[in-house]
């Protein structure tokens, strides 16, 4: 076990490694000078190139990456051009709004998915189930920003039941008892949260069928059976417990998922996690903020994927490494 | 039936003796979501701005951004600031702010006598020191202010005594006064002076300023909004609103959606009709339309794209681009764009500037006078495949545009299809704002599509983007003509009636309109959108938030976050 460890310890920042030289390389070829935002913002030459000694980018490439890989194996991810503060302070603003959006969607993805996924298994083959199929099938199909835009559309401009943009209110929220203050963030993260959760669950429900379906038709199913148990006792007592082995594996997988959607839906919502400070550091071409985002998200979904496997070998003692 | 009644009128009764513990229980939980009602009566409000970005320092002399300039005049006064009318010429229509008096000593010396009541937000007093360092910092290269090119006429700054500052001039015009006081939001000497200049745009106090203007910063979230408080103590008056809370939305649509939402009070400039009329639906609204500082157009590069050493081979021939501006509709591309909201200008000039009349002379939209002119230089199709040709070379050019503008996508969709008319063919040629940037500066374009936000007066508005001393900086098409450059000159510097100096400004945009470096396509009449429970606004054009602190939000119409109150000062 502690060898499997160490070896997912080293593989994890090979990654790491890999994911931050790719970024840099990508970010610094990429047309586009950060300190030339448009055509409207002119601004002087002597100005470019004194910014540039600056930050370090009159070097030449070579340098500035060894440097940079210098600072990052000290913890140092580097200035932001554009927020002009350390990205380890930009990081750490967004990243919690983040966690707190991904784990509210895989909470919704897992219940609605399971319990979706649970109704195929205990009617295969049927109308209703073929219905869902369909359905899931449909919805997973669908891109993240579009789906956003709909439940943007709907709760937020027609109906008028949620915020459109925003993980808080921030004319009120300071101003707001505890119990004010969760609601406010329930309700603002409720669209962001049901768009990425919703998603999900078709994948997870897909998934959940195809689990239970096969647990239905092992041995230990047929005796319960045999023994005269009901068939929803049978299908959320024995079936269900082992069909959930698989799913859990899902949670390491379902993380990049979180992590990549967040980009478009963030960006739609507002949302101040890392995948708006991401996409806005691209665009402006922040060089640290792009790379530091990608190197945290990186370590988040290495991190996430460890403890899936480490959960899955805890649920499930056929996968459980030994020595 | 009796005895099966009876369980169901007991399950009933309990069910009825639950509900007021039920409601009790909502209204705690509802109670418990408000917020506690701390302020009330006059002195109270919040105002939500829908920002349009965010600030990335607020330290004035290193940013020219928008939003930055924005929240800057709550926070930094000038000495004075532009009247409502926005004439920039002269000192009479300037109003008093730092400052609360100045004469002129001589033709060349300006003085300016500070208010004593001016304090900055710590407590110290604003000195005529803080004036003569701000001067020296706006003109240190090492700060490198985007202020600095229109301070040069200014010869130096220096405290008279602790209240007197005094500016000499090297040369007179007419808006000596306009340069004094426009650029320069004076800062405080005792927090900046140990700060290297060359670390100002990374400096701590650029996210922690300390102002004196009627409003000082209380948060800043990144990525979600700023909150200023407003100052008891400004020396001009309490503003009657006690927050201003920007709340950053950089998507122009999600912007808009905010205010239409009501989660936001308040947007400075709706640019389409689609989101005009959205805003007019909202009965919470009300629409301010005020003269803009905007125009768009389609800029030529004169010299090879990329090479600036050689002209370019279709846009370094005036005529071509003469026919190429011939052949464009603006009339119809605005209503199609832009509808009611701008207006198609007779030269690179905004509808705040008071230039429009008499009308200066432009080249007609004519599409057979646009193809003869090709014809005769040499552009035909020879090959029937609807492109002109000169010596094997297509009428083919890109025109370079930023991703995120929808309104620029969409002109350059139709310019694309009125050029293909007169045997142009044109590829849309859409980048990122740094790419837009880079490129523009290193002339690697061919066409590119511009806007310029400008100043309220021409001197700096074309004198600074449209003149050969601009090459390098705004002026990307590399257009220099001394004809041009010298009636600016004399029109900016030249003593004289007010008509003879109208007069120079229309000959320079006839030459401009003769040479077309650019196809000036549409000048933006502005509209905001706000609140309608909020008082007395006035929007000055060339400043859209600076009279906010005279705003007002009676307190019978105030709403939930009207009522909270601001960190105390």
């Amino acid at each position: 076990m502690a060898a499997w460890l160490v070896r997912r310890l080293v593989a994890a920042l090979a990654i790491l490694w890999t994911v931050a030289t790719l970024t840099f390389v990508a970010i610094h070829v990429a047309p586009g000078d950060p300190f030339l935002p448009s055509a409207e913002r002119p601004v002087d030459p002597a100005v470019v190139a004194t910014l540039h000694r600056r930050f370090g980018l009159d070097r030449p490439l070579p340098e500035q990456y060894a440097r940079y890989l210098a600072a990052v194996a000290t913890g140092d991810l580097g200035v932001s051009f554009s927020q002009r503060r350390p990205v380890a302070a930009a990081i750490r603003d967004a990243l919690p709004h983040t966690l707190l959006l991904a784990a509210a969607a895989l909470l919704l993805d897992y219940v609605i998915g399971i319990a979706i996924g649970l109704v195929q298994a205990a009617t295969a083959g049927r109308r209703l189930d073929e219905a869902l199929t369909v359905v899931t099938l449909m919805i997973a199909s669908l891109p993240a920003f579009w789906v956003a835009l709909v439940l943007l559309l709907v709760f937020g401009g027609w109906l008028h039941w949620l915020p459109v943009a925003g993980a808080y209110d921030p004319a009120l929220y300071d101003a707001l008892p505890f119990a004010g203050r969760i609601a406010d963030r329930l309700r603002h993260l409720a669209l962001p949260a049901a768009t990425l959760g919703i998603l999900g669950a078709a994948a997870t429900a897909r998934y959940q069928r195809a689990a239970l379906l096969e647990a239905l038709g092992q041995e230990y199913v047929r005796t319960a059976r045999a023994k005269g148990l009901d068939e929803r006792r049978v299908l959320l007592r024995h079936a269900w417990r082992n069909a959930l082995v698989p799913i859990t594996a899902l949670v390491g997988l379902a993380l990049p998922f979180l992590l990549t959607g967040a980009v478009l839906v963030e960006t739609v919502f507002a949302w101040p996690g890392m995948g708006r400070l991401a996409a806005d550091a691209i665009t402006l071409r922040d060089y640290p903020l792009v790379t530091g985002t990608a190197v945290t998200a990186c370590a988040v979904v290495v991190l996430g994927s460890l403890v899936a496997d480490l959960l899955l070998q805890a649920a499930d003692p056929r996968v459980r490494v030994h020595g | 039936m009796k005895s099966f009644a009876m369980p169901q009128t007991s399950q009933a009764g309990r069910a009825i003796r639950v509900i007021p513990f039920a409601l009790a229980l909502a209204l705690a939980l509802a109670a418990g979501c408000r917020p506690a009602d701390a302020c009330r009566g006059e002195g109270c409000g919040t105002l939500v701005i829908a920002a349009l970005g965010e600030p990335a320092t607020l330290l004035p002399p290193v940013t020219d951004q928008q939003l930055a300039r924005d929240v800057h005049d709550q926070l930094f006064l000038k000495l004075a600031d532009v009247g409502m009318s926005a004439n920039t010429v002269g000192d009479s229509d300037f109003e008093p702010q730092l400052a609360r008096r100045w004469e002129w000593e001589d033709s060349l010396t300006l003085v300016f006598d500070l208010n004593p009541a001016a304090r900055w937000q710590d407590g110290r007093p604003v000195t005529a020191g803080d004036v003569a360092f701000t001067f020296a910092a706006y003109t240190d290269s090492q700060v490198g202010s985007p202020a600095r090119p229109a301070l040069t006429r200014i010869a130096g700054v220096t405290a008279r005594d602790s209240l007197t500052a005094v500016f000499r001039f090297s040369q007179t015009y007419p808006e000596m006064f306009y340069t004094a006081v426009h650029h320069l939001r004076i800062l405080p000497e005792h927090l900046l002076r140990d700060v290297p200049r060359d670390r100002w745009s990374t400096a701590a106090f650029g996210r922690t300023p300390v102002g004196n203007g009627p409003y000082r910063l209380v948060s800043w979230t990144p990525g979600v909004a700023l909150t200023l408080a407003a100052d008891t103590g400004f020396f001009l008056g309490r503003p009657h609103i006690a927050r201003l809370v920007w709340r950053f939305q950089p998507d122009l649509a999600a912007a808009v959606n905010l205010v239409v939402a009501g989660e936001a009070d308040a947007i400075e400039i709706l640019v389409t009709p689609d989101n005009v009329q959205r805003a007019r639906a909202a009965p919470h609204l009300r629409l301010y339309e005020y003269p803009g500082l905007a125009y768009g157009y389609l800029g030529f590069n004169l010299r090879a794209n990329g090479d600036p050493s050689r002209p370019h081979p279709l846009f370094g021939d005036r005529d071509v681009r003469r026919a190429l501006t011939m052949a464009v509709d603006r009339e119809r591309m605005r209503a199609s764009a832009l509808g009611d909201l701008a207006k198609v200008p007779p030269g690179p000039i905004v509808t705040l500037w008071p230039l429009w009349e008499p009308r200066p002379r432009e080249l007609p939209f004519d599409t057979a006078a646009a193809a003869r002119l090709l014809t005769e230089r040499g552009w035909v199709d020879r090959n029937g495949d609807g492109v002109r040709e000169k010596a094997g070379m297509p009428l083919a050019f890109g025109i370079m545009l930023p991703s995120t503008s929808g309104l620029r996508r969409q002109y350059a969709r139709l310019l694309q299809e009125q050029l293909a008319a007169v045997g142009a063919k044109v590829a849309i040629d859409e980048v990122d704002g740094p790419v837009h940037g880079e490129r523009a500066a290193a002339g690697r374009f061919d066409a590119y599509l511009g806007g310029w936000n400008v100043d309220p007066t021409p001197s700096t508005g074309i004198g600074g983007t449209w003149t050969s001393a601009a090459v390098g900086l705004a002026n990307h098409v590399r257009y220099a003509n001394p004809a041009f450059d010298d009636l600016i000159a004399r029109a900016t510097t030249g003593a004289g009636s007010p008509d003879s100096v109208r007069a120079l400004w229309q000959r320079a945009l006839e030459v401009f309109n003769d040479d077309a470096p650019a196809i000036v396509l549409f000048a933006m009449d502005n509209v905001a959108a706000v609140h309608a429970r909020v008082a007395d606004v006035r929007i000055r054009p060339d400043s859209h938030w600076a009279l906010v602190r005279t705003w007002r939000i009676p307190a019978d119409r105030m709403i939930e976050r009207d009522r909270v109150a601001p960190a105390a000062n």
